[in-house]
């Protein structure tokens, strides 16, 4: 099957060819608040992907088995699975809203036939299990078929309970609950390679969990001054590496990364790296500090590289080299004049994360006016698509949009000031083996996928 | 010039993000906070670039913001941004310019008149007119010199921007910050916000208690408080003198803009923001933003 590891290489080259696939979502111009997704997350073989609003739901699709009469076509995601992970509360102590919002989602690697989930809001981590129940027991001796008891005196023969298929339902029961390990707000969690342990993080501490223990957690970085004055930066993200159980990172909101070796010390205030590029004097501006903040940090498959997001570049990170990243990928220059504007909306806190493909040969992240853009690390091309309704005809294709930074406005060209900042992408997902993308774009969710030739 | 009114609106718009925070679903966000205070201690540097004899009302002699040496290359000895306003182990240290030169003032002065001039004058904001000096194009870049400090810069004065009004208050032996607030406002409301009722006088009371409680409570004890007190305390702060920067001042309108942020606070046009006794109470930072 095309697509497979290799990065969707086709015959003659890298370049994708992506095509709407399916769109998720209430179609509505008013769109409430609590149907924001804030969270999309493909499970480990990409069958299952996982979304979290702000309403604290997470939504699961399942990818339907392909048809085997047309191999060329790729499976569908349809609903398999919603449920309210996180509520909406109130610490009555501290006189503070707790938001019910997900902030991520990381699936656990399967090891039975049911699927596990890690999710969290602000404060409280939950580990959810997703069960499929296809069959029922009948026949018991002490209830009836509605469940209602028997009286024991009138059982007058005894039979053994047989399993009965019925409707495919599919369960999600919180099996473990992971509160009260953070002062601040939890923006991250990664489970560790062990598939024993994870890791969550807030502004100023890591900690270090074990999937069965709730009650404790071990912080291992801590960068709260003493004095809270002295405050200089907040951690922004955080990620184990894909192989080395012993070696996680987590970026600030100085642009910096810091990878540490839970070996070297237990508590990992001291990093074993330090990945820092050094900031170009001509380009300074009073928001310098806030467009270099990290939002986001992924390793790579291959766990060689890792990948951090600021507000308008992405880099690429070898983990040999902390100078400097190999690569630096612009994601929407034409910005970097108006972030006196984006200030004053607020635009300029937003977070967008990034993603790599399954072969870490091209790389993902979002953008505003619904604009998404992909850059292949091979060819070194880039590509700007959009996910809109407009584009929404079945295996239509993409059109590879552009944005006008100044002079004369060619045809399908859009201009800087009309960009729309309210639909932005926030939040995308790469398939773990194929070239399947999901794009969350406010209360929607895009599929798309790759063309096959 | 440009950059001197772009940093005087940065300053509205960074105060007024912070003032929203308080009310913010999900309880303030150290990260945003964070960002935002370092936007305001960027712009503040550059508007303070200048010197300017008037916006000190009540600042005793020595006291800050004069003219620095305008060295563009040379690297800069302020302190990080800071998030409290415990006292400064030395007065003059808490202002991020190096060393105080009153001597200096009036050599911009004679620029001044010529570079009164274009959007500046044009604005509705004369009293910025009135207060700012001309921003030459090197004091600009000397200001961007000094806002560019060498990361991880760990001076601990641990003076910077936001408090630097209520410690350079306290290097003064006026009331510490934790009364600051109440003593302004208490002022304000006498002073001048005649006829009206204080808008955000009760939303403002209640977080005002709470968050000034937070710090003082012990942070070892059982649960951690999230410590976001210090930036509570740089909210009301600014909360009180914030509603009066949004009024219109008695010199002259304000530009609509800057009303759009703290508009559902401070609805009373009109009002005179704050009155002598008001200022003079006040430290030289939190004049310098009333004076707007």
């Amino acid at each position: 099957m095309a697509g497979a590891g290799g990065g969707g290489c086709l015959a003659g080259g890298n370049d994708f060819q992506w095509c709407f696939s399916q769109v998720k979502g209430a179609v509505d111009e008013d769109v409430a608040e609590a149907d924001i997704i804030s969270a999309v997350e493909f499970n480990c073989s990409g069958d299952l992907l996982a979304t979290g609003d702000k309403g604290g739901r997470v939504v699961i699709f399942q990818r339907e088995q392909e048809n085997k009469g047309r191999p060329h076509s790729r499976g569908e995601y349809n609903v398999y699975s919603t449920f309210q992970s996180h509520e909406p509360e109130f610490d009555y102590l501290k006189s503070l809203e707790i938001e019910e919002k997900i902030n991520k989602i990381r699936w656990l690697p399967q090891q039975n036939a049911a699927h596990f989930l890690l999710s969290t809001n602000d404060k409280t981590i939950k580990l959810w299990k997703i069960s499929e129940r296809d069959r029922r027991a009948e026949g018991y001796n002490l209830k009836d078929e509605d469940g209602r008891l028997r009286d024991p005196f009138r059982v007058t023969a005894l039979r053994v309970p047989i399993l009965k298929p019925m409707d495919l339902m599919v369960e999600a029961s919180p099996r473990r609950i992971f509160a009260n390990a953070h002062t601040y707000h939890v923006n991250s969690i990664s489970v560790n390679s062990d598939h024993e342990t994870y890791l969550s993080a807030d502004d100023l501490r890591v900690n270090l969990w074990h999937l069965e223990i709730t009650d404790r957690s071990f912080n291992i970085v801590d960068i709260k001054p003493a004095n809270m004055e002295e405050l200089t930066e907040v951690i922004t993200a955080a990620e184990f590496h894909p192989h080395q159980c012993n070696v996680f990172v987590y970026s600030s909101s100085k642009g910096t990364i810091r990878l540490c070796d839970m070996r070297s010390s237990a508590l990992c205030d001291r990093h074993s790296k330090f990945f820092e590029e050094p900031e170009d004097p001509s380009s300074r501006s009073f928001f310098s500090e806030i467009i270099s903040s990290i939002s986001d940090v992924k390793f790579s498959h291959s766990g060689r590289y890792m990948m951090t997001r600021d507000y308008l570049s992405v880099k690429v990170w070898d983990l040999n080299m902390e100078g400097r990243p190999v690569e630096t990928h612009q994601v929407h220059e034409y910005l970097r004049s108006k972030l006196c504007s984006l200030y004053e909306n607020d635009c300029i806190f937003d977070k967008f994360e990034c993603c790599w493909n399954g072969s870490d040969s091209a790389i993902m992240t979002g953008s505003y006016n619904n604009f998404f853009r992909m850059f292949d690390r091979n060819t070194r091309r880039d590509v700007t698509l959009e996910a809109s309704r407009e584009n929404s005809k079945p295996r239509a294709s993409l059109k590879p949009r552009k944005v006008c930074t100044g002079g004369k406005r060619k045809k399908d060209e859009i201009s800087v000031d009309s960009l729309d900042f309210n639909k932005k992408i926030l939040h995308t997902a790469w398939h773990p083996t194929e070239n399947i993308v999901a794009v969350a774009a406010t209360n929607n969710l895009y599929i798309f996928q790759d063309k096959v030739n | 010039m440009e950059f001197k009114l772009e940093a005087h609106r940065i300053v509205s718009i960074s105060l007024g993000k912070i003032y929203n925070s308080r009310v913010q679903r999900g309880g303030i966000k150290l990260h945003k906070n964070l960002l935002v205070s370092l936007v305001l201690r960027s712009a503040r540097q550059v508007y303070l670039s200048d010197p300017c004899p008037g916006l000190y009302l009540a600042g005793p002699a020595g006291t800050p913001a004069v003219a620095p040496p305008q060295q563009p290359g040379e690297p800069v000895a302020g302190p990080p941004p800071g998030w409290g306003d415990p006292p400064p182990p030395a007065g003059p240290a808490a202002w991020p310019e190096p060393e105080p030169q009153p001597q200096q003032q009036p050599e911009p002065e004679p620029e001044r008149p010529a570079e009164s001039d274009g959007p500046g004058a044009e604005s509705a904001e004369s009293v910025v007119a009135v207060a700012e000096d001309a921003v030459m194009g090197a004091e600009a870049a000397a200001a961007w010199s000094r806002v560019e400090r060498p990361r991880g810069a760990v001076t601990v004065e641990g003076s910077d921007v936001i408090p630097e009004g209520p410690r350079a208050g306290e290097s003064q032996s006026v009331a510490p910050p934790a009364v600051c607030p109440r003593k302004r406002g208490a002022a304000g409301v006498g002073g001048g916000r005649t006829g009206c009722a204080m808008p955000g006088s009760t939303p403002l009371k209640k977080p005002r208690r709470n968050l000034e409680e937070q710090p003082a409570g012990g942070e070892e004890e059982g649960e951690e408080e999230m410590e976001t007190g210090n930036v509570a305390n740089l909210i009301s702060i600014f909360g009180s003198s914030f509603s009066g920067l949004l009024r219109k001042s008695p010199g002259g309108g304000r530009e609509e803009e800057e009303a759009d942020e703290g508009g559902p606070e401070a609805a009373e046009p009109g009002q005179i923001c704050c009155d002598k006794p008001v200022l003079r109470d006040m430290n030289p930072w939190s004049t310098a933003i009333v004076a707007f």
